[in-house]
């Protein structure tokens, strides 16, 4: 326990985790406690911002803002860790850069010192996952399982920009069938199910969403069709972004393309740390699986309960 | 007979005039789209182009072929960024890379589209956030904080308004706010072209 | 030309005169330079009693020029600014043999590659260096010294490495011209990858019944001493003078007593996969590698032998030529030259996951859908898929694995066969199964050579075989593990979803595995594709840059058949050329010891990279073979006595040269 006892972490929250599906940020705060590792603030963070939609109108606002966002971190000397995909690829391929151009460091450093800042390119931005998988190492995680899933069908959903590009990651190289998320999720005893296309992107990024609804509704049709027919019991992610997408867009995908998918689909989206959390005996209003409000129209919006009652047992 | 000249009779043909697009990547450093030889591995890979009427290959060809009609577009923002194209490409062209600078090319000419625009000098300029949770519109999502144990609203330019001011400073030093002025100015124009094209036709 | 019945006498105390020349070379030169007041700036330096300049030096007027001077008695040292010495310094050298001075009484200034050629839009800066160079070349040209060149005897025979059709066809061509050749080949048969394909495009020749009779020719000639199973380890020496040590790797079935009789094969219990056929049939550990092996004895792969002692019981093995005690045997060569005919391998599409080789049973490579269509292959010629062993229905070929890839680690370049082997394969595979539906997904098609062309048009109109202009982006396995393609039809720019039986990729060729360790064996270089290199492109593909070793075949390359028969005629001529003389010359730039200043150190006999310099023990001093010393300097440098001198690059004369270099006027009164 001793090296990762006191493992410092910056939080970036982004936007859609915080602001849309809260579970998501308890849970990571609360597995990483339980893991003991120290989390701080990112204070006055803002959107990383979202590569799909800012990086696309205005390249050079989009590494700003994401610079500043940097040396918040740097300022508190430890590495940032992010729990979506879509900030992790802004923070990631931002760094990446400016690490590597001396010329766009320059430049963004002109525009940042007009607010008392400077990126230094000391720290370096990790997703959640890869601060479980490579800074504590299976071996270390294993040890906190108390609960283990009989018989749980699970199809795991990478999403795209915590492996690609894959010379900006820490993958070696790896993006056409990683496997460090399917070993996370059978460390809890679930079994990662094959399904047709298990790589394709949830259709919610790069400003598709935004910009036609019905277009990311399709992807995630076919995806869970294909989750589907492989008889999956729930879906596990590790990206707000795509859970919205998986989970709002499933309901999308019910009204828009009812006619194509015959019975709605009513798969349960569930977060990565939020199944470790159970796994490692994580009270589950903790981790943010129980409904504690009486709030209509919020996430999660296919519900959750057929997930809990499956794995009740377990828990007992 | 006017109607069949309108239907059948089709000038499109290429005279071959060099590519201001193409100039503009290379300027930006992003000269490697020049080795494209049109094998179709992007296309192939695009989970958005077997859906939709986007194809990455046309689109990277159009760009250098100086077909402006590209930046008007919509194909182009249907791309999800999902990078299968950049990393499969033979010749080694970050392709994905291409299509966000396509993109940011046919915003400096005005085409975006108006939720997109709303995003970005609404939203993301004035609170900080792609999504936020403040205002009375997002009460809801700040009772589904608290409900998990949340403050309600997180630690980020949504409670550090000097935070925000500082977004706000960066975003006109680095040109973004000139950049969705300029914008605006050309939507207003089109929509009053529009309205006046229109009150002609009546 | 002649040459000249007196040479002149020219010393070290001869007052030197020295003509200068320079050429325009076209504009090269004279388009970046003004080459009259170069000739007129060289006309000032000491000691240059005339200068000229002239368009092409190097045609046969401007030789003229240097030749009427020395016969005429003006010069006795003769500058050339010109190109680079690499083009033409052997030109000009002739001309002086001939007019009856010492060859290396010249000196070559490149104000070409150097000075105009770098600083094309620069005239001013060009002239500069132009006059720089000049300046040193007249700075060393005083003070060179004649030298004789050395002779030495060529071996009549040739080490050739590599059995497969470039390494016969060169043998067969040597052994024929009386040349005594040594063929070295890896595995226990010669034949090459030729003798894994079936029928060769576009004359749809059956590879074994053209190759058969070469292989079988190649064992009856006798001036051809066949090695199978067995490798170069060890090389040294020089140009007609290379001493090569073989090891014959032990077959554990003695040779001669061996009768092929194959009542070993029939009775050993023990099969593995085949490397022929690619893994996709077995053979024992006793083995042939096919039935028209040369030679035709068996051999026992000791890796897969339990040394049960079945084959070595005498009612099984009558000749009793099993040995499981054979050990492996080094013989000593010398030869005179060596030609390199390693060929290929072939790329290995594992790394590429979008393509599902190794995870999909019904992805295929290229040579293995050859074995598939081969007579004598796993499914003697009636192809079927791998999953559930019946004929495919639906096929796809994908071009360019592994080629033309521009990603980190990946081969640039195009391997030229790869898209007349797929029509070939695919029009066989029509042949066979005329209701089939077969699919060629391409980049570019590459029809180059004799009847190429045709043979593409004749695929498509007489076969039915439908050419997809898109390169395919990933597959994934369906029912029955059958193939789904995902592509691009670039044409109609519309996606495909194609679902096949079977997916057979056209992998490029590469340089074999250990071409880096032949590399330095034989002090070879390689290019940066990983094939060994040319001496020079476009006029000397066959040579490499150390004299008297030579390539021939896919070793220098990716190239079809006519190519490297070709080539390796080419190759043999090269090798007979230099050793038809019985000698060759080498150049006289070996380090002389000064014995009296030589201190016994032997500082310089543990430097030597070429193993040149022996110690005399009764004399106490180092020693140098001129015909092994190759003139690196290594020994100069590291003498400390200031012992070593080397020719025609000796401290006196490199100091001359430096003195002058950094001076930016003119010398008066010789630079004292």
């Amino acid at each position: 326990m001793n090296e990762n006892k006191k493992r410092k972490y910056a939080f970036f929250l982004g936007c859609v985790a915080p602001n849309r599906y809260p579970m998501i940020e308890s849970s990571i705060r609360a597995v990483f406690d339980h893991l003991g590792a120290e989390i701080l603030e990112m204070e006055g963070a803002s959107c990383c911002p979202a590569p799909g939609v800012f990086r696309a109108f205005h390249i050079p606002t989009w590494l700003v803002i994401a610079a500043r966002n940097i040396t918040i971190a740097e300022e508190l000397g430890v590495d940032i860790i992010t729990g979506c995909n879509g900030c992790y690829g802004t923070l990631r391929d931002a760094w990446w850069e400016l690490n590597h151009k001396p010329e766009l460091k320059k430049m963004v450093n002109e525009h940042l010192a007009k607010v008392g800042r400077q990126y230094k390119g000391n720290i370096e931005p990790k997703h959640i996952v890869q601060a479980l998988y490579q800074d504590m190492g299976m071996d270390y995680l294993r040890d906190f399982v108390k609960h283990r899933f009989k018989d749980l069908k699970v199809a795991v959903h990478y999403g795209c920009h915590i492996v690609k590009p894959s010379d900006k990651r820490p993958w070696g190289g790896e993006y056409e069938c990683p496997t460090f998320l399917d070993e996370l999720v059978e460390m809890t005893g679930a079994k990662s199910i094959d399904y047709k296309d298990k790589f394709m992107c949830c259709g919610a990024g790069g400003a598709v969403r935004t910009a036609v609804k019905e277009v990311a509704a399709d992807f995630s049709r076919e995806k869970l069709t294909n989750i589907r027919d492989a008889g999956a019991d729930i879906i596990i992610d590790c990206c707000p972004f795509c859970h919205l997408q998986l989970d709002l867009g499933q309901m999308e995908a019910n009204s828009v393309y009812g006619a194509m998918i015959g019975e709605p689909f009513k798969i349960p989206v569930i977060y990565i740390t939020q199944l470790l959390g159970l796994s490692f005996g994580i009270d589950p209003n903790q981790l943010g699986l129980i409904k504690n409000h009486e709030l209509a129209g919020v996430s999660p919006f296919i519900p959750i309960e057929p997930f809990m009652q499956k794995v009740k047992e377990e828990l007992t | 007979m006017s109607d069949n000249v309108e239907k059948y009779i089709k000038r499109k043909v290429y005279k071959g005039t060099s590519s201001k697009i193409a100039q503009k990547f290379v300027d930006a450093g992003l000269e490697k789209i020049r080795a494209c030889i049109n094998c179709g591995t992007c296309s192939g890979s695009c989970p958005s182009g077997r859906r939709t009427a986007y194809r990455t290959r046309s689109v990277i060809r159009r760009a250098l072929m100086g077909d402006e009609s590209v930046l008007e577009d919509i194909d182009i923002w249907l791309c999800s960024t999902c990078y299968y194209c950049y990393e499969r490409c033979p010749r080694n062209i970050p392709v994905t890379d291409m299509i966000i600078k396509l993109r940011n090319i046919a915003v400096e000419e005005g085409h975006i589209l108006d939720s997109h625009f709303t995003l970005a000098n609404d939203i993301f300029y004035q609170t900080g956030h792609g999504v936020p949770a403040n205002g009375d519109a997002n009460k809801k999502w700040r009772d589904l904080r608290e409900s998990y144990g949340l403050p309600p609203l997180p630690p980020t330019v949504h409670t550090h308004p000097e935070a925000l001011k500082e977004c706000q400073e960066l975003m006109k030093s680095i040109g973004f706010r000139k950049l969705m002025d300029n914008v605006e100015k050309i939507k207003a124009k089109e929509r009053k072209e529009k309205e006046k094209a229109e009150k002609e036709e009546k | 030309m002649t040459e000249s019945t007196k040479e002149i006498k020219v010393s070290r105390n001869t007052k030197p005169k020295i003509g200068v020349y320079v050429c325009h070379c076209g504009v090269n030169i004279a388009g970046v330079i003004d080459v009259v007041k170069l000739k007129d700036y060289a006309l000032t330096l000491p000691d240059v009693v005339l200068a000229r300049e002239y368009k092409f030096m190097c045609s046969d007027n401007g030789q003229k020029l240097i030749r009427d001077d020395i016969e005429a008695g003006l010069i006795n040292r003769v500058v050339v600014a010109a190109c680079s010495p690499r083009m033409h310094e052997p030109t000009f050298r002739l001309v002086c043999k001939e007019a009856g001075l010492n060859q290396f009484l010249f000196e070559q200034a490149n104000i070409r590659e150097h000075a105009t050629w770098v600083n094309m839009y620069d005239s001013e800066g060009a002239y500069d260096i132009a006059k720089d160079h000049v300046r040193m070349a007249v700075a060393k040209a005083r003070r060179l010294l004649p030298l004789e060149v050395q002779r030495v005897k060529v071996e009549p025979s040739t080490l050739i490495i590599g059995g497969g059709i470039a390494g016969m066809n060169a043998a067969l061509d040597l052994a024929d011209e009386g040349y005594k050749v040594y063929l070295v080949e890896r595995t226990p048969t010669i034949g090459g990858h030729m003798a894994q394909l079936d029928k060769t495009f576009p004359t749809m020749d059956c590879s074994a019944c053209i190759l058969t009779p070469k292989m079988v020719d190649v064992g009856r000639k006798d001036k051809i001493e066949i090695l199978t199973y067995s490798e170069v380890v060890d090389v040294s020496g020089y140009v007609g003078n290379f001493e090569v040590t073989i090891m014959k790797k032990p077959h554990y079935v003695d040779q001669e007593k061996c009768t092929a009789c194959g009542a070993c094969v029939e009775n050993c219990p023990i099969t593995v996969g085949n490397e022929f056929d690619l893994g996709m049939a077995t053979r024992k550990a006793v083995y042939i590698p096919f039935p028209q092996a040369v030679p035709g004895q068996y051999t026992i792969d000791m890796n897969a032998c339990v040394k049960c002692g079945i084959c070595a019981r005498p009612d099984v093995c009558e000749p009793g030529a099993i040995n499981y005690d054979d050990k492996p045997e080094y013989m000593k060569v010398k030869v005179g030259t060596i030609i390199v005919a390693t060929g290929w391998d072939l790329y290995d599409p594992t790394e590429l996951k979008q393509y599902g080789y190794g995870r999909f049973p019904n992805v295929i490579n290229s040579l293995q859908m050859e074995r598939l269509l081969s007579s004598f292959g796993p499914v003697l010629g009636k192809p079927v898929r791998p999953s559930d062993l019946k004929a495919p229905h639906k096929i796809a070929f994908l071009q360019c694995v592994g080629s033309r890839n521009f990603r980190e680690g990946g081969h640039t370049y195009c391997s030229r066969v790869c898209c007349m082997y797929a029509t070939k394969q695919a029009r066989q595979y029509k042949e066979k199964h005329p209701d089939a539906e077969v699919y060629i997904f391409y980049m570019d098609i590459r029809a180059f050579g004799k009847g190429y062309e045709e043979f593409y048009e004749s695929a498509s109109e007489n076969y039915g075989i439908n050419y997809i202009r898109g390169r395919i982006a990933e597959v994934y396995e369906g029912e029955n593990h059958n193939i789904i393609i995902r592509s691009e039809d670039t044409l109609i720019q519309t996606p495909i979803e194609l679902e096949v039986d079977m997916f057979v990729l056209s992998c490029g060729l590469e340089a074999c595995a250990d071409a880096g360790e032949v590399a330095s064996l034989l002090s070879v270089q390689r290019s940066a594709d990983g094939f060994f290199m040319e001496a020079h492109p476009k006029l000397r593909p066959v040579d490499t840059l150390t004299d008297g070793i030579f390539v021939a075949g896919v070793a220098q390359g990716p190239k079809d058949i006519p190519d490297t028969v070709a080539q390796a005629k080419g190759a043999a001529s090269s090798a007979a050329a230099l050793m038809s003389q019985g000698e060759v010359e080498i150049e006289p730039y070996y380090s002389v010891v000064l014995e009296h200043l030589c201190s016994g150190c032997r500082s310089c006999q543990s430097l030597c990279p070429f193993g040149a310099i022996d110690f005399d023990e009764v004399k106490n001093v180092a020693v140098v073979n001129p015909a092994l010393c190759k003139g690196c300097g290594t020994c100069v440098s590291a003498c400390p006595s200031g012992a070593m001198v080397q020719n025609h690059f000796a401290g006196f004369q490199l100091e001359s040269i430096i003195n002058v270099a950094v001076k930016q006027s003119s010398i008066e009164n010789g630079g004292k």
